[in-house]
Order: C-alpha cells, then sequence, then structure tokens
C-alpha cells in the first residue's frame, strides 16, 4: 500500500503572548496530534523551515493556525508583515483555525488601538474584509487562551473529515454551544442565589457580586475542566469571559447590576423569567448551602 | 564587518545585529521590534483588571505576572493603610503554584531549547524524543499548578489578601501524587542518578541522563569558558525559597529598589534596566550565588559566570524547587483561610510595587491607583535585564557575553542561555 501523504500544519503567530502554544503544548496528546501532520512551522518545536523560510518561499500548507492579533502593516516578521504572510498561506490552505481570541476577535492586545489592530477576519464581532476572502474554511477557537482539547479535538476532527457545525462567529459548535456555567461545582448556589461571602471559599457563586460572566460565555470549560482537573469557578475565581468577542470587558471582578439585579442575563434566558425564579429561590433560607460544607476539628 | 541574524523560538523572535572584528564578534545589538502596549491597555482601567490583563504579557510565565500584580496592589493597600496579612496557607499555595510553573519553564527550556540547539551547534541528529519528554513532564507539572489555580496558562487564583481557592486534603494528595511523578521522572530521565545521590555528590560528573547528554555537548563546545559577563548578580523578590540581594565581584549587599532606573533604547521596542547604572544578570544563576549554593558557588569559583554555568544553575534550580514543593505540601493546613481580605475597599488611592522572582528571574509591577483606577501602570521584566544593550557604552549582560564568539552560531547559543522570551522583554 503506498503511504498516505500527511497533510501539512503551518502554525504562525502574530501580536500575541504565546499562550494558545503553550496551552496546547499541555494537550495530553499533543506529541501524537502533531505526528499526524507534516510541521511546516511551529513556535516552539524544531522544525524543517525557519520562519524566514515562511515568510520568503512559498511552502506547502494545508491547515493554517493563526495565533495573535493582526494589524495590515507595523508587525514584520523576517522583514515581511505577518498579515501579508498569513494571507498567503491562507489562500492555499484547506482550513484556517484562529487559536485564541486575539486571532479570532482581536482580544487583550486589540486594546492598543482598535482602529488597527483586531482579529484575523473579525474585529471584535464584527466580520472584516479579510472574512469575506476566507469565511468558507475559517474555524474560529477564542479562549483566552484556547483549552488545549479545542485546538486538538478540532485538528483532529479535520484529520477525520467529520461534520463541524459553527455558529456565526464560526466557533464550533460541539464546544461553544455550552456555557461555561455548565458543571460548575457552585451551580447549587447559583441556583439558590447565594453569594461567595468573600475569596477563597467554596461555598458560594461569583456570579452576583464578583463578575463571574461563566453563564453567558460560550465554553465548555467546566465539562472538560482545564489541564483535566480544574477551572477557573472550581477555584473560586470568576469567568472572565474569555471566548467571547467582547473580552476584556471592564471591571472584571465586579458584577454590573441593574437595581441589584445582574446586568447581563444567562444565554437565552428573558430577564422576566430569571426574576421570577430568582424571587421565589431567594425567598427561602436553605441551612446546607449557608454553611461551611466540610467542617474540620480545630 | 556586520551581520543581522534573525532569532526565532525565542518565545517570539528577535534580531541579533552583530559586528565582527578579526573574525570574532565584537560587539552585538540586540533588537526587539514590537512593542503591544500592555501598560498603555491598563491604564483607566480598575485597579483589579491589572490581574487579568497583566498575565498576558507572557505565555510561559503569566503566573509570575499574576502574582506580582497583586503583591503591587497588596503593597499599595499598605501604603494607604489597608492591613495585609496573608495566612501560611495563602503563602505556601501561592509559592507552589508559582514554583510549578518555573519548573515547567525550566523543563521546557532544557528538552525544546538546549537539547535541539546544542545539537545542531554540535553538528549531531536527535531523535523527537525530547518533545515527548518535554510534553509529559510540562503537562504534569502544570496539571500539579491548575489543582489549586484553576487552569495554566493564564489562571486568576491569586487575589489581594491571598488566593480565591479553598482546597482539600484529597486535592492536595492529587498533587503531591504529580510531584513524586515529576520527581521520578527527573531522577530517572533527566538526571539519571537519584536525587539523594545527586545531594550527596554534588558533582556534574556523578550526573548521567538527558543532562549528561547536554553537558557533553556544552564541554564539546568548550561553554565552560564561553558565556561569561559581569560577575554581578541581583535578585529582588521576596520568597522564602530564594534569597533576595545584589552581588557584584564576589561582594554581597542587600538589593534597593530605588537603585533601578529603566532606559530607553533606540532601535529597540525593549527598555533596557540597571542597578545603580550598572548591567546586573537576573535569573536562576544569580539566585544560587545570592544563596550561596555550595554546588553552584564551586561551579562558579572554577568556570564564572560561564554559560556552563548558567545551565547548571538552571538545572539545580529544578531539583532545589521539586524538594521545596513537597515540603509545602505536606506542610498545608487547610483550616487556615484562604484569603484575609474580606472586602477591596472603593475608590482605592495607593501607589505599590510588586516584585517576584519569575523562572528567568526578578519581575517588577509598579501601579499608581488613582480614585480605584489605574493611573500608571509599569512591568520590568526578567529579560529586560540579561537582554538589555547595556548603559551608555558599556556593554549589557548578554551582549558582554556573546563577545569573543566565534561565529554568529555560537554566540546565539550563548544568547539562548539566558533563556530568552521576546514577549516579556518588550510587553
Amino acid at each position: 500500500m503506498p503511504k498516505l501523504k500527511k497533510p501539512t500544519i503551518l502554525w504562525l503567530q502574530s501580536i500575541t503572548c504565546n499562550g494558545n502554544t503553550h496551552s496546547f503544548f499541555s494537550h495530553p496528546d499533543f506529541v501524537a496530534l502533531m505526528q499526524k501532520f507534516e510541521i511546516i512551522h511551529h513556535p516552539i518545536l524544531n522544525t524543517k523551515y525557519t520562519l524566514e523560510n515562511v515568510a520568503n518561499e512559498n511552502l506547502t500548507c494545508d491547515v493554517l493556525v493563526l495565533e495573535g492579533a493582526f494589524r495590515q502593516t507595523g508587525m514584520k516578521k523576517a522583514n515581511k508583515e505577518i498579515y501579508d504572510i498569513a494571507q498567503k498561506y491562507a489562500k492555499k490552505a484547506k482550513h484556517i483555525i484562529t487559536a485564541g481570541s486575539c486571532a479570532t476577535f482581536g482580544g487583550i492586545f486589540r486594546q492598543y488601538d482598535t482602529k488597527s489592530i483586531g482579529g484575523f477576519c473579525f474585529d471584535g464581532e464584527l466580520p472584516n474584509e479579510t472574512y469575506k476572502l476566507f469565511k468558507k474554511k475559517l474555524i474560529s477557537i477564542p479562549g483566552c487562551p484556547a483549552h488545549p482539547r479545542w485546538i486538538g479535538s478540532v485538528l483532529s476532527m479535520i484529520l477525520t473529515h467529520r461534520q463541524i457545525p459553527l455558529d456565526e462567529l464560526h466557533r464550533p459548535l460541539e464546544i461553544y454551544a455550552y456555557n461555561a456555567h455548565v458543571g460548575c461545582s457552585r451551580s447549587e448556589y447559583y441556583e439558590w442565589k447565594i453569594d461567595v461571602s468573600r475569596y477563597g471559599h467554596k461555598e458560594g457563586c461569583l456570579f452576583y457580586d464578583h463578575g463571574c460572566q461563566a453563564p453567558f460565555t460560550h465554553a465548555n470549560c467546566n465539562k472538560i475542566l482545564w489541564n483535566e482537573i480544574s477551572s477557573k469557578t472550581r477555584v473560586g475565581t470568576p469567568c472572565f469571559g474569555c471566548t467571547e468577542p467582547t473580552f476584556p470587558k471592564k471591571n472584571l471582578w465586579h458584577t454590573t447590576t441593574l437595581m441589584g439585579i445582574p446586568a447581563s442575563m444567562p444565554i437565552g434566558i428573558p430577564k422576566r423569567a430569571y426574576l421570577t425564579i430568582a424571587g421565589i429561590a431567594k425567598s427561602f433560607t436553605i441551612k446546607r448551602l449557608n454553611e461551611p460544607i466540610i467542617k474540620y476539628k480545630k | 564587518m556586520k551581520i543581522k541574524h534573525f532569532v526565532e523560538k525565542v518565545e517570539g523572535e528577535t534580531e541579533l545585529e552583530f559586528d565582527f572584528k578579526n573574525g570574532i564578534v565584537n560587539n552585538v545589538n540586540i533588537i526587539f521590534p514590537f512593542y503591544r502596549g500592555i501598560e498603555e491597555i491598563l491604564k483607566s482601567r480598575d485597579a483589579l483588571d491589572a490581574l487579568v490583563i497583566t498575565p498576558r504579557v507572557c505565555g510561559i510565565c503569566n503566573h509570575a505576572h499574576l502574582i506580582a500584580s497583586t503583591r503591587a496592589i497588596e503593597n499599595g493597600l499598605i501604603d494607604a493603610g489597608v492591613n495585609i496579612h496573608l495566612t501560611p496557607k495563602a503563602i505556601s499555595l501561592r509559592e507552589f503554584t508559582l514554583c510549578c510553573e518555573i519548573i515547567q519553564s525550566h523543563f521546557k527550556w532544557f528538552y525544546l531549547v538546549a537539547m535541539p540547539q546544542l545539537a545542531n551547534l554540535n553538528k549531531l541528529t536527535i531523535s523527537d524524543n525530547h518533545i515527548l519528554k518535554a510534553s509529559w513532564v510540562s503537562i504534569n507539572t502544570v496539571k500539579a499548578l491548575a489543582i489549586f489555580a484553576g487552569q495554566w496558562p493564564h489562571s486568576g487564583y491569586v487575589v489581594p489578601g491571598g488566593v480565591s481557592c479553598d482546597p482539600t486534603y484529597e486535592e492536595i494528595i492529587q498533587a503531591e501524587a504529580l510531584i513524586d511523578d515529576i520527581i521520578r521522572f527527573t531522577q530517572q530521565e533527566f538526571l539519571g542518578i537519584s536525587i539523594d545521590e545527586y545531594y550527596k555528590t554534588k558533582e556534574i560528573s556523578n550526573i548521567n541522563g538527558d543532562m549528561i547528554e547536554i553537558l557533553n555537548m556544552l564541554n564539546n563546545q568548550n561553554m565552560q569558558e564561553k558565556g561569561k559577563s559581569y560577575n554581578r548578580f541581583l535578585a529582588l523578590g521576596k520568597h522564602l525559597v530564594f534569597k533576595d540581594g545584589q552581588y557584584d565581584q564576589n561582594i554581597y549587599g542587600t538589593a534597593k529598589i530605588e537603585y533601578i532606573k529603566e532606559h530607553i533604547q533606540t532601535g529597540s521596542k525593549a527598555k533596557s534596566v540597571a542597578y545603580e547604572n550598572k548591567c546586573y544578570e537576573v535569573g536562576p544563576l544569580a539566585r544560587a550565588i545570592l544563596e550561596k549554593n555550595d554546588f553552584i558557588m564551586d561551579m562558579h569559583s572554577k568556570y564564572q559566570d560561564s554559560a556552563l554555568t548558567r545551565v547548571c544553575a538552571r538545572m539545580d534550580e529544578i531539583v532545589k524547587l521539586l524538594i521545596y514543593t513537597k515540603k509545602l505540601l505536606a506542610n498545608l493546613n487547610v483550616k487556615e483561610l484562604s484569603c484575609t481580605l474580606p472586602k477591596f475597599p472603593k475608590d482605592l488611592e495607593a501607589n505599590g510595587t510588586g516584585i517576584v522572582e519569575a523562572a528567568r528571574g526578578s519581575l517588577i509591577h509598579q501601579s499608581i491607583i488613582k480614585g480605584g483606577k489605574i493611573q500608571n501602570y509599569n512591568i520590568i521584566t526578567p529579560t529586560q535585564w540579561n537582554l538589555s544593550n547595556g548603559i551608555e557604552k558599556t556593554s549589557g549582560i548578554a551582549t558582554k557575553a556573546m563577545k569573543g564568539s566565534i561565529n554568529t552560531e555560537e554566540a546565539t547559543f550563548i544568547f539562548r542561555t539566558f533563556d530568552v522570551c521576546s514577549v516579556c522583554t518588550t510587553h
């Protein structure tokens, strides 16, 4: 049987912190996954081609992974505008993956200059000119950083020719149809509207006062967990909504409220429905949920 | 003769402009071409937003940035008259997660930078095994970190007054098991001898495993004689496991923050930083010299601040921190409070400085907060100390170390012994 040629992958960085590279490197099957590709270039692996080769030559590229925010001019690597290098390979690629919120929407680095810095195909939530060129092959994997499994699973789905249903921002629904609240270990406190009294307790919800954005953030963090073991909310940190085009919002550790009610509602929940349920839940005092769940002897 | 050399896979890229004279490097100019404006992004934001934004300076030492920004706020709160008292539990958890980040970063340097780069320099081919090892060990190290911090990279679990997590003994046991696995890996694969043996003899000649391959390749390149700089060291972060201070040509002193000054460099987007108008090396070698670590002191007396001593200090720090992380976990008392600050004061007016020892050295965050909002934020990263082009006419730490190199490849490797991080340097 003739040996099948491996598809080629090119991982290109623009204005980034390398967080998606290091996040994906923490995937338990990182090496096995990458061995299924011929790696044209990667930011931390020793590769056959240098970044200068990538910039100046016309190499093959089946899957293009982009990391970092883009500006059309003023961000050169190896004497070439990185945007032009990305465009060159985006035209050749069968699939374009924007890994992380910077490459997808502009993310944190867009905040420096929102007029000229954005994602590769979206500026915030708005599709830009580049979007028109590449929308047919674009898969968005936002997150700051993207979860290792999100990148790994999408690459595997591409390899195995599986269907990848996407939302309007091109995020795979199998990952982003959930909200980050699903699977939260504090969900009972959410249901009964009991806020965490102060940081550093396993009890209490972070949605009412501490800025947690999980109920209206598209991500499955609490379903699949980070580093296979935990998540922000499980360790008492609010979700900062890092997969959304609005990331980073302001006042990240405080909940914006209107007359004492969180201003942002869980995805798809009408305010009236929320208020009715919240009113009923708040009218009861549940003793168990107002005490420490574990009592250690002094 | 001038040669421009593009260096990649240094957490981003950089350009080295070499000036060769009589076949050896006479001078080098390090150019970091891109600034991302993190400090500008922070302006007029809520004081606590810094805890989320600043880790995004760097994908590999983000946790150090989180702790530095928290320390800057805590220092500011003290300045504003708020009593800040951390419990031993909160201190230990911060130390634990910081150590895990340093350990993964050092291992990545050995397996993803030193191994392939030294093999190239020695014209040897190596298998892909080193990637597998880097991957295994970093996965498990950051998993131990994530038990308490929720995730890596870009956790947010360090908050003014302590930490946000509330671990159980059951979770601490998971972390202990992971550290045990990493210790086993370190003994079997990395050092090739037990940590007991390593501490008994403290001789490089007894080391085996992957480290001996690195040491042999360093030896073949005469790296015990190369890569020497000014023999001046600085560690500024206060931790239970490190000793802060300053060292200049065999004289020890206390380090004073008011002697630190940043300078703009023409042609590069990175600022240089100096202490009393002199360049100082920061990082594992500086920390080993300041704590008078006998193994590294012995190497230092033989080979000074050579590339070999610098690499060995990084290796030795992995071993030291693994033992330390075990102790931290063994002594954790879950009954103590995780966070002692009940409420963050509204409309805070404060000036604060937070300093942390990160994988590559001392990291400084300084913030001015007015009416609860960030008026000014300044970050000085470890790599700014090591990778500047110097002060006035004197060379920087890395540029001095590269002088005298016989070709660009050798000089670039010496540059890499400082564990270059492009994104941190410019931020």
